[in-house]
């Protein structure tokens, strides 16, 4: 590329060189030429010239800036694709093993003895919850294509009902919980979208960070706008996430340090962002280990 | 005592069929079973199931072109399909195909039986099942699954969406007791714990809309702690 740049740009020089060289070292005739021109003429005609190949310069600066971009996208549209296949691929061979295996333990009785009972009882759990997972992981990927019935979200209800269910929650005795939704000067903007998708995502949200808090922590649910976004954040005095943790922790099955003692599956945060992205929306973090998180959701109000 | 209804497991798969036949044996039926499309076919044939488990994906002949065989030769034995309808466009499909019921790989055994069970109890022998009909008619209340519109008495009725769907799936289940998970799984495509509030709130839109009395239900009734069921009877037209 950079090759075929450089000698377009000095084939000029070198045909002029070719042909000096042709008129000095053969019989051709070499007049001497007199010009004549305005300085008016000669400034209008330096600034034309300059003009073409400044503007020549750009458009190919910028030509080659959008044709990154658009490969950019394209790559990252087709690890997204191929991440897809791959979780549908993986899905549909754990299904017959893992049906084959249900069945299996459905038929063995329970007259056995107690360390036999025991196994048995923790072979069918765990089989169960691998079917939980593989339905999940599936569930995440159909969530990226599949269409959405949207409709005019109204932000303050839902933020309201889901506040009222994180309160009522069993994790949530002693958590200093509040929520904040700005009523004054207007209410926030309704957000088009699936409301059950978005209670469903924040709902996660809020159930991390009751989680991973202790009692006596606070936790606050707390909207914004500006015009052409609700802005909801989720924020707690919890432990934090490690910073060595942060750039995965959107990722399906990706579990911090701190994670890995509490329940559960890993898929929360990976749902919440595939949610978010389906509303053209953006999620972010930032967490201080020993301080506390803050996820914050951007939703596109149009 | 009744004769034991026969059922027919076709699947591909040994390590599946193996451990399914003897347990839906011991929950009290015969089972023949087919390992391909063509051998359920010639099975359905020989012995006249009284319910037939497909999956879909088999060698020669799948679930889907089974089915559709056998629909299309006007046999309306009732068919479990094994997969997962999730999208409006599959489920209009679903319509066509003509399946009693669907349900997802991998599943609890139990949860099969109870499908059977209530697969067997709808059914009326030589007939298109309720969920291959287009209108669904229970008292004053039209569905029409087609142009997907409802009416009460003489009024058409105006639901979300997500209400239609709900009301479609209660409806083709009649009589059935179907868990908050079940519907989610089902309706929404996804079942987490946080969605059985979402389930409830629909199911109170849908009363509120059909003027249903939840103490005294005459469409939806709420089993406490387990789920709801559509106790009023459905007829089904084209």
């Amino acid at each position: 590329m950079k090759r075929k740049v450089w000698l377009g740009g000095t084939l000029p020089l070198a045909l002029g060189l070719l042909l000096a060289l042709l008129f000095v070292q053969t019989s051709l005739p070499n007049p001497v030429l007199y010009l004549r021109i305005s300085l008016s003429t000669a400034v209008l005609l330096t600034g034309l010239f300059t003009t073409i190949l400044l503007t020549a310069a750009l458009w190919q600066h910028f030509h080659q800036r959008d044709r990154l971009a658009q490969q950019k996208r394209e790559l990252r549209a087709a690890a997204a694709e191929d991440r897809r296949r791959f979780l549908q691929r993986l899905d549909h061979e754990l299904k017959n093993p893992l049906m084959a295996m249900r069945a299996g333990l459905a038929n063995v009785s329970n007259g056995h003895d107690e360390t036999t009972r025991q196994a048995l009882a923790s072979i069918e759990a765990q089989t169960v919850r691998l079917s939980q997972l593989t339905a999940d992981l599936r569930k995440i990927a159909e969530l990226e294509t599949r269409p959405l019935e949207f409709v005019p979200v109204e932000m303050g209800a839902l933020l309201a009902e889901l506040f009222e269910l994180a309160q009522d929650h069993p994790g949530s005795e002693g958590r200093k919980l509040t929520l904040t939704v700005p009523q004054a000067p207007w209410p926030l903007p309704p957000v088009p979208g699936d409301r059950d998708l978005l209670f469903l995502a924040i709902y996660n949200l809020l159930e991390n960070a009751l989680k991973y808090t202790a009692v006596t922590d606070a936790i606050e649910l707390r909207a914004r706008e500006d015009g052409r976004f609700v802005t909801v954040e989720v924020a707690d005095t919890g432990p934090g996430i490690a910073a060595t943790d942060q750039p995965y922790i959107w990722e399906e099955l990706y579990r911090g340090k701190a994670a890995r003692g509490a329940p559960g599956s890993g898929l929360g945060l990976a749902l919440v962002k595939a949610i978010v992205d389906r509303h053209g929306g953006q999620v972010s973090l930032s967490s201080r280990p020993g301080q506390g998180s803050l996820v914050i959701l951007r939703l596109p109000t149009a | 005592m009744t004769a034991q209804l026969t059922l027919l497991l076709a699947d591909d798969e040994a390590a599946i069929t193996d451990n399914l036949a003897p347990f839906l044996e011991r929950s009290g039926y015969t089972v023949l079973v087919a390992a391909d499309g063509e051998a359920a076919l010639a099975q359905v044939k020989a012995s006249a199931p009284d319910l037939i488990i497909l999956d879909v994906l088999m060698p020669k002949l799948d679930g889907r072109a089974v089915l559709r065989q056998l629909r299309q030769q006007g046999d309306w034995t009732p068919v479990i399909l094994l997969t997962q309808v999730g999208e409006a466009f599959e489920r209009a499909m679903a319509l066509e195909e003509g399946a009693d019921d669907y349900l997802n790989k991998p599943f609890d055994p139990h949860e099969l039986v109870a499908r059977i069970r209530a697969v067997l109890r709808r059914a009326r022998p030589g007939e298109r099942p309720l969920t291959a009909t287009q209108k669904l008619i229970s008292h004053d209340l039209t569905f029409d699954r087609l142009t997907r519109r409802a009416w009460l008495a003489d009024g058409e009725i105006h639901l979300t969406p997500k209400a239609l769907t709900l009301l479609e799936y209660l409806m083709t289940h009649s009589d059935e007791l179907v868990s908050r998970e079940r519907l989610l799984d089902s309706v929404w495509g996804w079942a987490y714990p946080a969605g059985t509030r979402t389930v409830d709130s629909r199911i109170a839109e849908l009363r509120r809309v059909l003027g249903d009395d939840a103490s005294n239900p005459k469409f939806i009734e709420t089993v406490p702690s387990q789920g709801y069921r559509f106790v009023a009877p459905v007829k089904g037209a084209t």
